[in-house]
């Protein structure tokens, strides 16, 4: 169960990328995600889910792609500007 | 002003691993250190292969080895019986190593005085796939009594891996093991994987993988 891990990796991101957007609100984040990388979909959904309860990426969705081989990307992030 | 923004990330969810193992990866290459990443199941015989490996070389053979495990140092003590380097990760719960580990393990030790490193992976198929722990290669263990279908099952780690090592080949003929089929399960997923069949209760195959380790 090492999707908390990588769950954390992606607030992680999100948090860095959050800094210029002072009050912006995140919505959405992206990855993609291949068969053969080693993580599990339904599980890195269920992590991220009970990761950002009671935080400030509380509500913020994970959307996961399908990628190609081994892939495991970060793509995009949705944010609400103030 | 409000509204949505949307802002492109183009990288790798595990961009800062990544990092830490590409700088791992110069100094090896730097240092002309062969580093392997040995992946399998908890009790897929790692540590034995280690174990008789180190115990084939001579004692000038500039060998190291990382050995990571949740708890205890229970390996390192094995391993640490052939006189050559040895450090403990104990991970404390974590379920694999990653590049950060490695880093911390090797603080204090002479690169230069060394040609190879095995990294012994926490025992499991799923998690160590996502971590580059800097290594040239990532050596994947199936041993028989698992069953020829654990490439299919995991194929992450089957994929990534340079050499399938199939483990205690001296138990086929007592369990119901279909050696072709676990061969072929491994080929459909990496049709390149190199393949060797080894017991270290015998000794069979020992020969094959010193060779293959040489070649390096």
């Amino acid at each position: 169960m090492h999707e908390v891990g990588i769950a954390q990796s992606i607030l992680e991101a999100v948090g860095t990328e959050m800094k210029p957007h002072a009050g912006a609100r995140p919505v959405k984040v992206t990855v993609r995600v291949g068969a053969m990388s080693g993580v599990d979909r339904d599980s890195l959904s269920f992590c991220f889910e009970a990761i950002v309860r009671g935080t400030v990426f509380e509500g913020m969705l994970l959307d996961i792609e399908d990628a190609p081989a081994d892939e495991l990307e970060l793509c995009h992030l949705e944010l609400e500007e103030p | 002003m409000s509204g949505t923004t949307t802002v492109n990330l183009e990288r790798k969810v595990l961009s800062e691993n990544d990092r830490l193992a590409a700088e791992l990866r110069g100094e090896f290459t730097r240092h002309g250190i062969f580093c392997l990443n040995l992946i399998g199941s908890p009790g897929s015989g790692k540590t034995a292969l280690l174990e008789r490996t180190l115990a084939s070389f001579p004692p000038d053979k500039r060998v190291a080895v990382l050995t990571g495990d949740i708890r205890t140092d229970a390996d390192a003590r094995r391993l640490a019986r052939y006189g050559f380097p040895v450090r403990q990760i104990t991970t404390a719960g974590a379920c694999h190593l990653d590049a950060k580990m490695v880093v911390r393990a090797l603080e204090g030790w002479d690169l230069a005085s060394l040609d190879l490193l095995f990294i012994e992976n926490v025992g499991n198929l799923v998690c160590p796939t996502s971590y580059d722990l800097g290594e040239a290669a990532k050596v994947v263990l199936l041993s028989v009594p698992e069953g020829e279908e654990k490439p299919l099952k995991y194929p992450g780690i089957f994929f990534k891996s340079k050499l399938m090592v199939l483990s205690k080949v001296d138990l086929l003929p007592y369990v119901p093991f279909r050696l072709d089929d676990a061969i072929a399960n491994a080929r459909s997923i990496q049709p390149g994987i190199e393949i060797l069949q080894v017991s270290t209760t015998t000794g069979a195959g020992m020969d094959d993988w010193l060779r293959w380790l040489d070649k390096r």
